[in-house]
């Protein structure tokens, strides 16, 4: 909250920094990601590819988390609304040959809508009702999907269209290094906001925030639409990148993927997720490849590692970072840049 | 005028009447206790009023308009603010953020122009011992109180419900909270409390009501009902 340094007092550099809700490590991240197609072997197609996928869902993790970190609801369909936004967008191109670039946007849109609907039933409930709900919804959006042949082609695959007339992987990668920072810049805006605040307050104790005056139902409806509708606008991504959509996409076990990555990463930071998405995925995507006379041995780690972080560590990679790395990172930074935390 | 005013308010769960009947009122500018043995409804009777668990039967005016049923939200935002007996605040917020979702959501009437220096006054007003920065599941169940107390101060109430606030004090505390509580008052808060300790009751109390087993049996100025055999009787059991 704005009880920190005030911003007259902050340097350029700080201020932009403090606009992007990044940190100077975060900034240095960030910068390496930038850089990161240009040094071996990050330079091969196949491991560009990779690590675009692997961005999607960093950027995914953080919408995720809006919801599951802070007002402490798990979206079960949260795959299925991010295929939502993708087969929209990827059905408009296919039919109507809407550009995919607002095509992503109407996709965006329709996800929100779903959320929003899905939210105005739920979540005058507890969070439990909304939780099982997102998933049933999840669950016959992409029995749609594999049913309604017609219009999605089903397993066969939709091929839609791709956003750059190029067969290199870069401008994709740029794109979604772009989108990722757009998304954790809203949620990050949003959440250190007063309806951030607000947010917080509903998922660590309702009793206290209702009698504090809090309106659950309202903060919680914008908190569950936004973050469908940052997971649509990425789906819309999703497929014009692919060029060709099958209905597993919108399967509960990419749901339960990213909510691992989140709930390791750290619940509630919102950066936790994303910044162990890049080690995590490509360790799980290594596992996969090397045993695969064992599939869904990834699974059975995914929920080893789950268990084990929520018994010994609750808050995730990013509490180890607020424990140990937070001050002396604090105070070097001080004094090499001037930079200074607004917290 | 009473400031607030309960007909007949019961609320029942399942087949057991946790609250029966009961009628009171509070007049602006009071301190009324509200006393009777563990058990008998008390708190029951303020989540009833307040919202959090609204009555089954019976009416609530508060503030001259008829708040039966209204949500803890809109009670708050009617100036009804309310600790709890057992304190809970946001675990994973500062001290200070917990005090400033109240002040910032809380304040529907007057919204003050500074969150953080209003927020600041009330912790300071309940001489809150930590520092504004601590993180509350760091803190004790006697700073949480104060904590709860300064959020509900926040929403700047006009109506204030304490429940058991003065319970697990020492001596010296209790003399703190006794002071606040006095505070409170001069600044034209009226007190609705629920508590169990004589010293505090006899001190700050101007009218007492008494619940036993969910239903009223006394009311009165402090001194009367004090030494009224009914009461006596309900915390002490029969004289042979």
């Amino acid at each position: 909250m704005e009880t920190g340094v005030s911003k007259h007092e902050m340097g350029f550099f700080s201020s932009v920094l403090d606009r992007l809700c990044l940190t100077p490590l975060g900034a240095l991240l960030l910068v390496l990601l930038a850089l990161l197609p240009l040094i071996p072997p990050f330079n091969q197609q196949y491991l560009l590819r990779w690590l675009t996928i692997v961005a999607l869902s960093a950027a995914s993790a953080i919408a995720f988390d809006l919801t599951a970190g802070f007002i402490n609801i798990v979206n079960f369909g949260y795959a299925a609304i991010l295929g939502l936004g993708a087969y929209t967008s990827a059905i408009l191109a296919v039919r109507t040959g809407l550009s995919p670039w607002i095509g992503i946007f109407v996709g965006a849109l329709a996800s929100g809508l779903l959320g929003f609907l899905t939210g105005l039933l739920t979540l005058r409930l507890r969070g439990i009702f909304a939780a099982v709900m997102a998933w049933f919804i999840g669950l016959a959006l992409m029995g749609l999907a594999i049913k309604m042949v017609w219009l999605t082609r089903g397993p066969l695959g939709l091929r839609v269209p791709r956003m750059f007339d190029t067969s290199s992987n870069e401008p994709y990668y740029y794109m979604m290094i772009v989108m990722l920072l757009v998304v954790y810049v809203i949620c990050r805006w949003v959440t250190r906001s007063k309806m951030g605040l607000a947010f917080k307050a509903i998922g660590q104790n309702m009793e206290a925030a209702r009698t504090s005056g809090v309106n659950p139902t309202y903060y919680r409806i914008v908190n569950f639409t936004l973050s469908c509708t940052i997971a649509g606008w990425l789906g819309g991504f999703y497929a014009h990148y692919m060029g060709i959509l099958t209905p597993d996409l919108m399967h509960t076990s990419k749901t339960v993927e990213v909510l691992a990555v989140v709930y390791i990463g750290g619940r509630g930071s919102l950066w936790g997720g994303a910044f162990l998405a890049f080690p995590f995925l490509i360790a799980m995507e290594l596992v996969r490849s090397g045993f695969s006379n064992l599939p869904g041995l990834h699974l059975v780690i995914y929920g080893v590692i789950l268990i084990l972080v929520m018994i010994y560590l609750p808050g995730g990679i990013a509490s180890l970072y607020y424990r140990f790395l937070y001050k002396p990172w604090g105070k070097f930074w001080e004094f090499m840049v001037g930079y200074k935390e607004n917290d | 005028m009473s400031l607030l005013e309960t007909i007949a308010v019961t609320k029942q769960f399942g087949g057991l009447t946790a609250v029966n009947r009961v009628s009171m009122h509070v007049d602006e500018g009071e301190i009324v206790g509200l006393i009777g043995p563990n058990g008998a409804g008390k708190t029951t009777f303020l989540n009833a009023i307040a919202g959090l668990n609204p009555p089954t039967s019976g009416t609530v005016r508060a503030f001259g308009e008829d708040t039966t049923g209204l949500t803890p939200e809109k009670m708050c935002h009617r100036g009804l603010s309310r600790t709890f007996q057992i304190p809970r605040p946001f675990p994973k917020m500062t001290a200070l953020e917990n005090v400033m979702a109240a002040a910032i959501f809380g304040n529907r009437r007057k919204p003050p122009r500074d969150p953080v220096a209003h927020s600041r006054e009330m912790l300071e007003f309940v001489e809150f011992p930590e520092s504004e920065k601590t993180v509350s599941e760091n803190l004790n169940t006697v700073q949480l109180k104060r904590l709860d107390l300064a959020r509900a101060l926040a929403s700047s109430p006009r109506l204030l419900f304490l429940d058991e606030l003065a319970a697990g004090l020492t001596e010296g505390e209790l003399k703190d909270i006794i002071t606040i509580i006095r505070k409170i008052q001069e600044n034209g808060v009226t007190i609705l409390m629920v508590e169990h300790i004589m010293q505090l009751i006899m001190n700050v109390c101007d009218r007492l009501v008494v619940i036993q087993f969910g239903s009223k049996i006394a009311e009165g100025p402090t001194r009367e009902v004090a030494q009224d055999p009914k009461v006596t009787e309900a915390y002490l059991g029969k004289s042979q």
